[in-house]
């Protein structure tokens, strides 16, 4: 179930992401709702299900972009298996280290679409864009984080089976 | 060993799933550049821009009645201040009246259609803005359906917008003045002085390579001047705030006239074609 829901909640972040966010942009920088989904849903679920997530939600942005497509996507798979490694050594995820995977995924993902731009043949100017797009979007990230990671967990909740029918059917 | 347990024992794999993860994205990539993705591209996009171009109008009313609430309090002087604009420039519509009629007689007289009078438009929505903070691009509702085609300029009534970088069955991409990798030729509407429009990360415009003897003042107005053939000449640019001097040439900041991030509708110069000058191309020697 969780390959399918990739498709309504990532393409209404990419429509969201290209529509309604860009009129919140403060300098350069705007919250990444796709990246936040792919993050939020890294760390509530397994591996495969987050590289679906890094897949589906990277080609819808960039259908929406000017960048060739898969340039959002390598950056998501970069980050579904960062986070995933170091989730493993975790107990638990509490809010800092909620932040902390945030502006990973929000650095890892600057510099793989900034060298996939490039390469790509359009002018990037690293110095000045770190300052002016990359840390309002660090800041804007870390704040929208919180309502994402809490919409997916009630997502994954709604979704899940819960535990007393399981009980039921192991009687 | 059957087939789902062959899948489950590659994905368990980290490593494997991994590089065969990042090998299809790098294929994705390629593919796309290549072009070979373009058709299912469009098939993809369609409805995409379809739903994009009906959330845009609420964003931009969301927006609208946001920064109507901010301005407020400053709505009455600037109420009085443009009031006062207006009435000096109909004084000088007026005067231009009279100056473009001895223009278009001397123009019939030498039997010579100016540019401008030759221009057709299509007008056309923007759907939605590029969300890659590195590219400064928007999408059109208007495609190859509509006789687009890529290179066109796109402007408003205010100023150049951008050039149309490509172009789907009905809609097409733009990328604005204000891009990094944008370069538009222009020219000082009062010194015809040459120069160079460049956009910033900031989103502003930066005019460079005026020699150094030209004036360059605060207010001056910034055209297209056609050099390279992108861009037909004469369409406003934006006019310049502040100026500074390079060591070899003199250097502007140059503010558009255009709100880049609510733009609602634009005009694409349809009976332009960019020049293709690759002709002129040194060809290789093979050294």
């Amino acid at each position: 179930m969780g390959h399918w829901l990739s498709i309504p909640i990532l393409g209404l972040a990419a429509i969201l992401g290209s529509t309604f966010i860009p009129q919140i942009r403060v300098f350069g920088g705007q919250p990444d709702l796709i990246l936040l989904l792919v993050v939020s849903w890294t760390i509530l679920s397994p591996l495969e299900e987050a590289i679906t997530w890094a897949f589906v939600g990277g080609i819808l942005a960039d259908l929406l972009s000017a960048a060739p497509t898969g340039t959002s996507v390598i950056g998501l798979i970069f980050i579904a298996f960062l986070i995933d490694r170091i989730k493993s050594q975790l107990i638990s995820v509490n809010l800092l280290i909620l932040f902390g995977f945030t502006l990973i995924a929000v650095a890892v993902q600057w510099v793989s679409q900034s060298v996939i731009i490039a390469f790509s043949g359009y002018t990037i100017r690293p110095f000045e864009q770190f300052f002016y797009t990359l840390l309002p979007a660090a800041i804007y990230n870390v704040i929208f984080v919180i309502p994402v990671y809490v919409f997916i967990r009630r997502v994954k909740r709604g979704f899940s089976p819960r535990r007393r029918s399981r009980r039921l059917v192991s009687e | 060993m059957n087939s789902s347990s062959f899948r489950r024992g590659w994905r368990s794999n980290r490593a494997v799933f991994f590089f065969v993860s990042l090998f299809v994205a790098g294929a994705l990539i390629m593919a796309s550049r290549a072009g070979l993705l373009t058709p299912i591209e469009n098939v993809f996009a369609t409805p995409l821009n379809a739903i994009s171009g009906a959330f845009q109008q609420f964003a931009l009313r969301f927006s609208a009645g946001l920064g109507d609430l901010a301005e407020f309090q400053t709505l009455q002087s600037r109420n009085e201040e443009l009031e006062a604009a207006l009435a000096r420039l109909q004084a000088e519509v007026v005067e231009l009246r009279e100056v473009n009629n001895d223009y278009a007689r001397l123009t019939q007289l030498l039997d010579y259609v100016t540019g401008t009078q030759a221009q057709e438009f299509l007008t056309a929505d923007v759907i939605s803005v590029d969300q890659t903070s590195a590219i400064r691009s928007i999408t059109l509702n208007r495609g190859s359906r509509d006789g687009v085609a890529i290179g066109m300029p796109v402007l408003t009534p205010q100023g150049l917008v951008g050039r149309v970088i490509e172009v789907g069955a009905n809609a097409s991409r733009v990328l604005l003045i204000t891009d990094l990798s944008s370069f538009v030729s222009a020219r000082l509407q009062t010194s015809r002085s040459e120069g160079s429009i460049n956009g910033q990360v900031s989103g502003n415009l930066l005019l460079t390579f005026v020699p150094l003897g030209e004036t360059l003042t605060p207010g001056d107005i910034i055209l297209t001047s056609g050099l390279g053939g992108n861009f037909p000449p004469d369409l406003v640019i934006g006019q310049v705030t502040s100026v500074s001097i390079a060591e070899l040439y003199q250097e502007a900041q140059v503010r558009s006239l255009i709100n880049f991030d609510t733009l609602e509708i634009v005009l694409i110069m349809t009976n332009f074609q960019p020049i293709d000058l690759s002709a002129f191309d040194e060809p290789e020697t093979g050294n």
